[in-house]
This record gives C-alpha cells, structure tokens and sequence, in this order.
C-alpha cells in the first residue's frame, strides 16, 4: 500500500429487487431479489492502485458505482477520508463526487455528443471553481496537455475523434474538477491494445504524478496485472479475494480466482491447451 | 413568384446564409425548403403582394375564375380570393408556429424531468401526460370558446394546453435511454446540479425528435386550426382564415371551384413542403455549418 | 500445431487445392468519385479443415474481410475489385440463386454479439427448425430430431428443454453455442466466426473456442476466426493472417508469428498484449503511438510507416505486397515489410515491380502492378497519423467508419 487510506468501504450491500407479484405484496413471501453486491469491504491508499476484476455479473459495475452513490447501496458505509459517503446531501454530496471522479467504459458515450470537447473540460472546472478555470484556453490546454493531447482538440467535438482520444478526454474531464479518487470502470476494455497500453501509461502517470488513488475495473485479468498494486475479485456479489496483485495472481487461494487466471488466453500458442 | 426566388441575395445576411445552408441539404429537404419558403415569404409579405385588401368587395366581379386581375378568382361577393388567401396564410402561420413551438419546450422539459427523476416524480408528470392526452380537446376547445368568446384566443389556449403532453411522453421515453448513458452518469458523477444535467446535458439531445416530430405536428395543428375556423370556433368573419374561406367557398362548390380548391392546395403545398423538411431531418443529422 | 493440421495438405500448396481463396479483394465507402477504401487489395486462403485467424485492431478491414466472402457487405459499402474464390466458384459473380444456395450449404456465419443474432420472439427450436427445413428440406419431425442432435453436439444440456427455450432464457455462452449449432446445420465446410467470443465472460470463452476446435476436428470443417485479441487467435488458430490499415501485412504458422514476428506492426501489436507476467511489478508498455488510421487517412506506399519504430525514408514509397519471410521455408509464412529482419535493421529489400513468385508464397501474392498503381494514386497526399497521443493533422480526423466496429464496442 503506497499511503494512507483514503477511501474506506465496509459491508456495502446493494440488492435488485424482482419486480414484486400481486400475492407477494399482500402475504408475507419474500420477493425474489438479486444481490448485486453482497458485504463488500475495503480501503485503498493514497497513490494506490486497486485492480477490481470478475466476470460479468459479478457485481464489480455496480460496486464501483455505489462508491459514488450512482447506484444507491442498501446497507453499509463509504467513507472518503473522514466523511461519510452515504450521509451526505445536495452541496456535501456534490463536493464528495468531486473529490472521487469516474471514467467510463463507453468512450463513444460517455461524453455529450453536443458538447466540443473544451466546453466539456472547461464546464467541470468552473462549475467546482477550480483554481486556474477563470482562463478557460489556458485551463483546457494545461488539462488536455495532462493526457497527452495536442490543444487543437478543443474545439471538436466527440464524434470527430477516436476511441483512445474520447477516453484521453474522459479522463481530462475527470481530473479537471480535482479528484483524490479515480474509478475506472472498464476504462480501456473497449480500447485496441496498442491504444490499450497508452491508456494504462497515463493511469500510472496520474498515479505518480497526481497521487490520486485509482479504483481500477477490468474484466481482463492481465490488463489488471499491469497497472494494479492489490488486486481484488469479484465473484456473484462477493469479494472472494482480496490482496498484494503479484501474490493473487501468481498464487490464487480461492477457486474461483484459479477457474479465471486458467480461462485466460495467453497469447503463447506453445501453451494452448488440447494441444496433441 | 418564382422570380421572388432567383433574385440574388444583396448580401450576405443571415437570410445569405440560411439559403446556403440550406443549398447544402438533401434534394427532398431543399424542395421542401423552397416551398416552405415561398409560402414563408407571401405571408410575410402579405400586405405587400396582395393585389386586394381582403375584405374589399367588389359586386361588379362577383365569382369570377382565375384571371389576371384575380390569379384565384374572386367569391360571391367579390372579394379577392388570393389576396384572402394571402392574410389567411399569415394569420394561419402565426398561429400554428405559436401552438406548435409554444408546447414543445415544456413538453420537453416535462419529460425529460420524469425520465430524469423516476419514480414519485415521473408517476405524476405521467399521469398528468395521460390524462391531458385521454382528454376530449374538442370539447375543451368550445369550453375555452366559451369562457374567452370566439376567435383565435380559444385556440392559442386551448391547443398548447393539451399538445406539450406529446411532446413530454416523447422525450420521457428518450430519456429513460438517455439517462443511463454514461455522458449522463458523468454529470452525476462530476457532482453538477440536477438542473444543470438536465437543462444543459438532457434536453439539446432530446430536442432532435421532438423537432422532427413537431414537423407532422405543425402540418396537423395547420388542418385543426382550418378544420375549428371550418367549424366556426376559429377565425371570425370577415377576416380572411384559410379554414373559413374554404368553408365560405363550398356553398359555391360547384360553380365556382376555385375558392375552395385553390387555398386547399397552399395547404397541400405547405405540408407537403414541412413533410420533406421532416423526412430529412429524420433520415440523418442535417449537414451543419463546417465543409 | 495440432494433430489435424498435420493432417492437412502442405500449407504451401494452400492455394492450389484450397477451399477459399481470396485474391485482391478492395471494399469501398462513400462517393464513387472520391471512395474511401476499407479493405485494400486483401488475399488469404484457406486449406478444408484449417482454422486461419484474421487478427487486427479496429478499422484494419478484417471484418469487412470476413463478410466480403459471403457477399454480406451492405449498402453503402461495396466490393470494388478481388475475387473470392469457393472451390472453384467465385462468389462475386454468383447470381441471387447461387448465392442464396452457397450461404444455405457450404458456408456458415457465426457473430460477436450472441444477444442480438437471435429473434427474440422464436423458440431456439424455431430458429433450428427454419434452418433445417429450408436448407436441408428436411420433414418437421426430422428438422427436430436433428435440431435436438445439434444442440447437443455444441454442448447444450438438456436440449430437449432448450429446443423450447427463448433466447432470453440462455445465457451468453449457451446463445453463442446455439448460434454455432444454426451455423453449422447444413454441415458447412467453411465456418466464418467473426469475434465469437468477445461479448462473452473469459470462462466462457475458454469453453467456445474449446467447441470451434472440436467441432472442426469431428466435421473437418474449415474455420475463419475474426479476433482483435492475439490470446483468442493463439488459443485455436493453425495459420494466421495479420491486418492493418485494410492491408494483410504478415501471414504465417501463429507459432512463428508469435516467437518470430516479421512485420513490425505484429511485433509492436504482440508486444502491447497486457500479460499475467507483470503481476505485482506493472511495467509500462509502449503500445503503438499515434492511433489506427481512418478510411480518410490516404497512405502511400506502407501503411504502418507513420507508427513504425523501423521506418526508413524508403518505407513511404514501397508498395504493400507480401513476399516470403524465408525462401528456403515456404510454410513460414510472408509479410509485407520489406526490412528483413526489421529487427536488426536488416537490408531495405522492396519489391521492385515484379510480383514474387506465387508457387513460393503460400498466401496470396498480391499483384504488384495494381499495387504500385494504387499507391501512385495515393500519393498525391501524404497524411501523418504519428506523434504519440497526439492528433492526425485537421481535416482527417472525421470519423467514418460505418462498419468495422468489432473491437471498440
């Protein structure tokens, strides 16, 4: 763990209900339900990266998103330094979204078709007025600049870049507002690999650079092993381990963790399985 | 007319620049512009172009055919028929760009805060939206009638009270999509107010459906306002009103034709000029200001 | 390579007795005036019963590749020049009626999302039964019989209950098996499988390119996979063909192409691969810089010279044609840049003019005249897609790419 903690997480629970039937709302039948997250805890450092991996389904999505109270949990606490995630209200809960920013995966949706691309960085910075946003050029540059990208793009609009510049934009918009906690939510798996390994890059620079703790979501176990100093996976709702990244993938205690690093293909064709 | 139309444009004026963009669309939206313009530009102008004040009678040329002196004819008491369709026209575009673009952003902002919302709030904006829907409007309209007194202030009332819940239910369905697209899920997550997601993030993207919708709405609105003045709910006499010169028109139906078939037609050419503007703008986006 | 392989005829006479080849095939976008070219000058062949991979990132053309050989290329999109060759039969000239019966028995499509390619509405039953009927003519209780037998050759329990089942009831994996069960009713001898796996979890995927494998050794049928990722290629594939930039740019056995890469842009692409290695000490990769270029991006002579490591002056004015990696080995494969060995800055060895020598090149040479032609054509204009991170000059970046979307989704 590279510093303190910053963001704390206990026994966080978040349960889909089916929809109830007619004889289930009048007896006493329990709704059937489905826990998307069940009793999750854990804190990340300061600086530190937490790779969050499973299968779909497993709950990881929606685990990243009630950090941010995207998805409202049922039961358990986030604590971001010394506040109370869940508690806090209007102005209180927009300052703690600020402080914990989330990429997405979608780089052809997650930013506003209708927005150029300097409206978009310029809008999170002034809105939270962040130091430096009253100069708008300048703020855009120094943030496109951040993720490796030439101020020319300002003026586009989404539709007019590709997949790698959307989520280098992605990831400015994020860092303009401040945040001490990034969630990249499958933030490189829709990406082409060359693209894939600048975006892992950039992740470890904001880490070096920055400081900021990431939260990183992947379904890809080796892009994890890139970039992630613990590693944590998802199983059906739980965390069915958790640890230091080199010791849960190179020596897995759980079964599940081992049925996952055995599925992944290795691009070695010399160690293919069936092979006569 | 047409020379209306080949007359270059002195300069480069926001009208310029309209025409060039414009210029640059598909063929069936440029015929549908033209048209639409053309229509545009005689109601506009109507006091201009009309050869006739359009309640000037004449009884020494009672129900006489198109002629040069009367491009449509006149009716049974001499009044010119195309400088009535000229005031009509205006009157009736007024009207309509009013009960249909007056709706619309209410419709849309009703919706897209249902959508946004969920829950308490989107039960009750839709049940509102049915009940306005389910609504007879016929019988609201004579109810409004009624209270105001005849004329087009019924109409302006009664019609936007009822056509923004089309609009609402439209952009609420868009909504519910448009909300769990990430874009959306960053203004939550960028910790911007509610207002600011919905205002500045939602509605620019739920305006393009509504717009194109709003093209069929204002060629019905256009046959309503006609139909109500038909009915003698809208426009009163003697003002000239497309509806009411046609309903005029049809006690001399057969011996004189022309009062009512040739402003039926300007109705036709309107809407199928609105109609083209619409297929276009539904077929994709429309080519914008850049190359 | 496995046992089937070896089975197989030489790859070096592929494309003598091969059951598709694919020979200069061109697709095009847009204004015929001013096209913008997907897929330029592409050919790749495929032996009975060998699994070739079509590997390449988003916009390389490898799945306008793929559909080009069943005609699935919709409007506006359109096969400008190539052929396509199925035993003897070009595709591209078939009429509606040979083509309708070509696409019912000798060739079988399965695709990347197993969510959409069902009719929700039918029974998995009806959809095997429409299927079985139509292109087997088979009676309804034979068409169940044999949908039943289907199911459970691909590895669905209890397919008596799923033959009743909506799409909506099965899972991802069970959906995609069922899509190979449809594909590969008429018994096809040549399977097109364009990024089967990609929506699905990798447990799941582990278990369908387990089932491409078994089903190619039971049937003997041949098998395309269309795959962004080199972990799925190297998982099944005998023989694999590299894209970039609407150009095959190596071809060659996937072990020489994984332990002895010929082009640069394999290299830089196996190298970008995230690997289970770097758990606990995260390394930083260089990835490609600069990004994969657009249909507007016009390139002369090598595609890749713009991201390149290797690039000399030279590179912009070579034509992309595929000569063999080593003459003395025709089953090592070929490639497309002419630095050979890249790696140790070997001699700059282009092709002059003259196609190689076909009988050598196990693939598909490419016709050097029509390709420095083209590359004349293209010279006029020399865009930069280069610096790392960085934008494609103005002008170019308008994104365009109506189809090849396989891998950014």
């Amino acid at each position: 763990m590279t510093g303190e903690p910053i963001l704390h997480v206990e026994g966080v629970t978040k349960t889909f209900g089916m929809r109830r039937t007619l004889r289930e709302r009048v007896g006493r039948a329990e709704a059937a339900e489905h826990r998307a997250v069940d009793d999750v805890s854990f804190t990340v450092g300061r600086g530190e990266i937490l790779g969050l991996a499973g299968g779909s389904g497993s709950g990881k999505t929606t685990l990243a998103r009630c950090l941010i109270r995207l998805v409202e949990p049922d039961s358990g606490a986030v604590r971001l330094g010394d506040d109370d995630v869940l508690a806090a209200k209007g102005a209180d809960l927009r300052e703690l979204r600020r402080r914990m920013q989330m990429v997405f995966q979608d780089p052809y949706a997650s930013l506003n078709p209708r927005m150029t691309v300097g409206t978009a960085l310029h809008e999170a910075g002034r809105v939270h007025r962040r130091p430096g946003s009253e100069d708008a050029d300048r703020f855009v540059t120094e943030l496109l600049a951040r993720v490796h990208l030439s101020p020319t793009i300002a003026a586009r609009r989404p539709r007019e870049l590709s997949g790698g510049q959307r989520q280098r934009v992605a990831v400015a918009r994020a860092l303009a507002v401040g945040p001490e906690v990034l969630i990249a939510d499958e933030a490189v798996s829709a990406l082409d690999v060359s693209v894939q390994a600048q975006l892992l890059n950039l992740f470890l620079d904001l880490r070096d650079e920055l400081g900021v703790a990431i939260v990183f979501v992947a379904h890809q176990l080796a892009v994890i092993a890139e970039v992630a100093d613990r590693v944590a996976i998802m199983h059906q709702g739980r965390m069915v381990e958790i640890g230091d990244a080199g010791v849960v993938l190179r020596d897995p205690q759980h079964e599940y963790t081992r049925a996952l690093l055995a599925a992944h293909p290795h691009p070695d064709p010399r160690g293919r399985a069936g092979v006569a | 007319m047409s020379t209306a139309t080949l007359t270059p444009p002195a300069r480069p004026s926001a009208a310029g620049r309209l025409l060039r963009r414009v210029w640059r669309q598909p063929l069936p939206v440029r015929i549908g512009g033209v048209l639409v313009g053309i229509l545009v530009f005689a109601a506009v102008f109507a006091p201009l172009l009309a050869p006739y004040g359009q309640n000037d009678l004449d009884f020494n040329a009672q129900l006489q055919g198109p002629s040069l002196a009367h491009p449509m004819g006149t009716d049974d008491t001499g009044r010119d028929v195309f400088s009535r369709t000229l005031y009509g026209l205006r009157i009736d575009l007024a009207v309509v760009l009013f009960i249909t673009y007056v709706p619309l952003p209410i419709g849309v902002l009703m919706g897209a805060i249902a959508g946004y919302f969920g829950g308490k709030v989107d039960l009750v904006i839709s049940r509102i939206i049915d009940i306005t829907i389910a609504f007879p409007f016929i019988v609201l309209v004579i109810a409004i009638v009624a209270i105001v007194g005849p004329g087009l202030t019924g109409i302006m009332i009664g019609v936007p009270i009822v056509a923004w819940a089309l609009y609402a239910r439209l952009a609420r369905s868009e909504m519910l999509v448009l909300r769990e697209q990430p874009f959306m899920l960053a203004t939550t997550a960028l910790g911007y107010t509610r207002r600011r997601a919905i205002l500045r993030h939602a509605v620019p993207n739920l305006m393009r459906s509504s717009l194109i919708y709003s093209t069929v709405d204002l060629v019905v609105n256009l046959l309503l306002l006609a139909g109500l003045s038909y009915l003698g709910l809208g426009m009163q006499p003697p003002n000239a009103e497309l509806g009411t010169i046609i309903a005029e028109g049809q006690a001399n139906l057969l011996n004189a034709w022309w009062i009512t078939t040739l402003p039926g037609l300007v109705l036709v050419v309107f809407g199928v000029g609105v109609g083209l503007i619409g297929d276009g703008l539904s077929d994709g986006e429309l080519r914008g200001g850049g190359a | 390579m496995t046992a089937v392989a070896q089975d197989l005829p030489g790859v070096a006479d592929a494309t003598t007795d091969a059951l598709l080849s694919v020979d200069g095939l061109r697709v095009e976008f847009g204004p015929a005036d001013a096209p913008l070219v997907a897929v330029k000058d592409v050919g790749l062949t495929i032996a009975p019963g060998e699994i070739v991979g079509l590997i390449g990132e988003s916009g390389s053309g490898k799945s306008l590749t793929c559909r080009s050989i069943m005609r699935l290329i919709g409007a506006p999109g359109r096969v400008t020049a190539g052929t396509v060759d199925f035993e003897g039969r070009d595709v591209l000239a078939m009429s509606s009626k040979e083509l309708r019966d070509f696409r019912a028995h000798d060739v079988g499509m399965i695709y990347q999302d197993p969510f959409s390619s069902l009719n929700p509405v039918m029974r998995i039953g009806d959809h095997l039964r429409e299927t079985l009927r139509a292109n087997r003519g088979m009676s309804k209780a034979e068409a169940r019989a044999e949908g039943i037998a289907l199911l459970e050759r691909v590895g669905i329990p209890d397919p008596e209950r799923r033959y009743l089942s909506y799409p909506h009831e099965l899972s991802g994996g069970m959906r995609q098996r069922v899509m190979i069960a449809l594909a590969t009713a008429s018994r096809p001898r040549l399977l097109l499988a364009d990024e089967p796996t990609t929506a699905l979890d990798v447990t799941t995927q582990a278990q369908i390119l387990d089932l491409l494998t078994d089903m190619r050794r039971e049937l003997g049928m041949a098998v395309l996979v269309v795959s962004h990722d080199f972990g799925v290629i190297a998982q099944v594939c005998d023989r694999v063909c590299v894209m970039y930039g609407g150009h095959v740019v190596e071809t060659g056995p996937v072990e020489r192409i994984y332990a002895d890469p010929q082009h640069p842009y394999t290299k830089a692409l196996l190298d970008s691969v995230p690997d289970m290695e770097s758990a606990g000490n995260p390394v930083r990769r260089e990835g490609i810089p600069g990004y994969p270029p657009e249909l507007t991006d016009v390139l002369p002579g090598c595609v890749f010279a713009p991201r390149c490591a290797h690039a000399r002056p030279g590179c912009t004015s070579v034509p992309m044609v595929l000569q063999p990696v080593d003459a003395a080995a025709p089953d090592a494969g070929s490639t497309a840049c002419p630095v050979r060995p890249f790696s140790v800055g070997g001699p700059f060895d282009p092709v002059a003019g003259s196609p190689p020598d076909p009988v050598a090149v196990p693939v598909s040479p490419q016709p050097a005249a029509a390709t420095a032609a083209m590359t004349a054509a293209e010279t006029a204009a020399r865009a930069q897609t280069g610096d790392p991170g960085d934008l494609p000059a103005p002008g170019e970046a308008r994104i365009t790419q109506p189809t090849d979307q396989e891998s950014t989704r």
